[in-house]
């Protein structure tokens, strides 16, 4: 089976700037977090995979050539743009039934799509409204609606939470976090927004200075330095003894309160040598798990590299 | 509160329109638009109905035996003559206000509400747009411009005399209504749409398209005149009327337009035609290749 997306060399250039600059990726998964400060080609290459723009190199979604079979692929994929990209004088069950045909489907089986989709969407009860009467809310659903009433494979969703309230950002992220298994399609999550990545993504694409810096799982993210011996320590009282006692077996301690330290093992070390340390000191341990960075810190960490 | 909902979703697994016919969903989509409020549409057309009723009654009313015993001599003959030549005349002056509630707006309304994104991260081609948008409303145009004038002149054949010779003279009308209403048809729906396309704001797009129509017209056919020049073809009722007046011979029309020579009238048409589709088919290329934007 292909990849979802498959990048080799890809580069884009527009007149003397390089957007892109031989991107080179295989990504998979079911939520796909493409991330990456402003003007690191994040657009440019969602655009670039909908057979939008023309490019230098290789770029396949779901095994088709992006250069060369554009409209193919976007018959299979679902674009939410972060733009307002609405036509004017229709209602919302109306435009999801328009886009329905405009990508092929007959149209009664557009019709009944659309209706499903916007239910989906949480907008049953307003559907047969204008959209120039939403709410930025309901405008984002509705363009979630329409990126998905053709049945896609694969949905692009830029920006999908930018100016919503809290309520309608985990609305949102609800949805898209239970669509790859309500709906069978995959989703490639563009956002500047890390913590809806860190909830609803298991890979991510980093992208900067139109390269991609990494691409992998979350937690192959989040601990790219691949050690699980960095652990966080909680105890009844007495961090400050537990520290003592593991220094002297080795480990490296830092107190962060009176009852709670991080610990960073010895090599060959397991999280046993915490458990005899503390019975043997008399002390009742109350919470332990392997630290991890936030995916904040490993975006900043991958990005700093680059830099 | 969850907000997953779902109805039974399965995928989709049956046949899809093919790429090339998806112009037409647009087409409807263009009639849906128009139909669906008062001013848009519906109102411009009860105007051509009115039209068409009044010039109906006229030639009805001439060809009356008791009319024409009644009237002085030649008068109900010309009220025939004249019946469809200024019918026409109308029925282009609601096309143009056709253009104003609907086509001069198309493309700028897409362009303002990013609704190019919406078409081409679908498998749309922008000859698809254009195609789609123009029949849409070659379509509406044609039930003012063609469907009157050709109405009409059925009834003038309908009124004809019964005698072979009659019918044989007032034949070649339905011929020419259908090329003066064919014209008519392309410029109202073709130039406001490139008017359309111009700026991406409805506003302005209607204030350039007016402006254009009935300002510039007017200096262009006042010019023409002034100087015996062909620019008076450049407005575009008297291009048309040029090629009417030409068609019907009708003496009693002539006044400043027929300062217009057929050619230049013909020439007019064409180059605001083949300008207006060109226009919107470089400013949907270019917003599909730069990758479509959203809203402005």
């Amino acid at each position: 089976m292909s990849d979802l997306v498959e990048l080799i060399g890809l580069t884009k250039r527009y007149g003397p700037i390089t957007a892109l600059r031989g991107v080179d990726a295989k990504v998979d998964g079911k939520i796909i977090g493409l991330l990456g400060p402003n003007g690191s080609g994040k657009s440019t290459l969602l655009k670039c995979l909908l057979g939008l723009l023309p490019f230098e190199g290789t770029g396949r979604v779901l095994g088709l050539d992006a250069n060369r079979e554009g409209p193919a692929i976007r018959d299979r994929v679902g674009y939410m743009p972060e733009q307002e990209a609405m036509l004017t004088g229709m209602s919302a069950v109306e435009l999801c039934a328009y886009a329905g045909e405009l990508s092929g489907l007959p149209r009664t089986e557009a019709m009944q799509r659309a209706h499903a989709a916007l239910y989906y969407a949480g907008l049953e009860e307003k559907r047969y409204q204008l959209i120039e009467g939403y709410s930025t809310g309901m405008k984002q659903r509705v363009k979630l609606a329409q990126a998905l009433v053709h049945d896609p494979e694969i949905l692009f969703l830029d920006e999908p939470t930018n100016g919503l309230d809290p309520r309608s950002r985990e609305d949102m992220l609800e949805l898209i976090t239970e669509m790859p298994e309500r709906r069978g399609c995959a989703i490639v999550l563009s956002t500047h927004l890390l913590p809806d990545v860190e909830r609803v993504c298991d890979h991510a694409l980093i992208m900067h200075e139109g390269k991609a810096r990494f691409v992998g799982t979350i937690d192959e993210l989040r601990g790219a330095r691949g050690r699980d011996t960095e652990l966080a320590v909680e105890v009844k009282a007495d961090a400050a003894r537990l520290a003592d006692a593991l220094t002297a077996a080795g480990a490296t301690c830092v107190v962060m309160s009176p009852v709670a330290l991080h610990v960073d093992l010895p090599v060959a070390a397991t999280s046993e040598l915490i458990f005899r340390t503390a019975r043997a000191a008399g002390l009742q341990l109350r919470h332990l798990e392997v630290r991890r960075e936030s995916v904040e810190t490993a975006f900043l960490r991958v990005i700093g590299q680059a830099a | 509160m969850s907000t997953i909902h779902d109805l039974g979703y399965q995928r989709y697994v049956g046949t899809r329109r093919t790429a090339a016919t998806r112009w037409r969903v647009i087409v409807r989509n263009q009639l849906s638009i128009a139909w669906k409020t008062w001013w848009r549409y519906k109102a411009v057309l009860a105007l051509a109905v009115i039209v068409t009723f009044v010039a109906g009654g006229f030639m009805y009313l001439a060809s009356d035996q008791r009319v024409r015993a009644f009237g002085r001599a030649g008068i109900p003959q010309m009220m025939k003559e004249v019946a469809i030549p200024v019918a026409l005349q109308w029925y282009c002056r609601i096309a143009f206000l056709l253009s104003l509630t609907l086509s001069a707006g198309v493309v700028a309304t897409d362009m303002q509400s990013g609704a190019f994104t919406f078409y081409f991260a679908r498998s749309i081609r922008p000859v698809d747009y254009v195609i789609g948008k123009l029949a849409g409303m070659v379509l509406l145009v044609a039930t003012i411009t063609l469907a009157g004038p050709v109405l009409l002149a059925a009834l003038r054949i309908g009124l004809s005399g019964d005698d072979t010779e009659s019918l044989a003279d007032a034949l070649p009308v339905l011929l020419k209504v259908f090329a003066i209403g064919g014209l008519a048809t392309l410029v109202y729906a073709a130039v406001p749409l490139g008017f359309s396309a111009l700026v991406p704001n409805r506003r302005y797009a209607l204030a350039l398209w007016a402006a254009y129509y009935l300002v510039v017209g007017a200096m262009a056919i006042g010019i023409g005149y002034a100087t015996s020049h062909s620019l008076g073809a450049l407005q575009l009722p008297s291009a048309i009327e040029a090629v009417t007046l030409r068609l019907f011979d009708v003496e009693i029309l002539h006044g400043l337009d027929a300062k217009v020579p057929l050619s230049a009238g013909l020439i007019s048409i064409g180059a605001h035609v083949v300008v207006a589709i060109g226009l919107v088919g470089w400013r949907v290329r270019a917003a599909q290749q730069s990758g479509v934007g959203g809203a402005t």
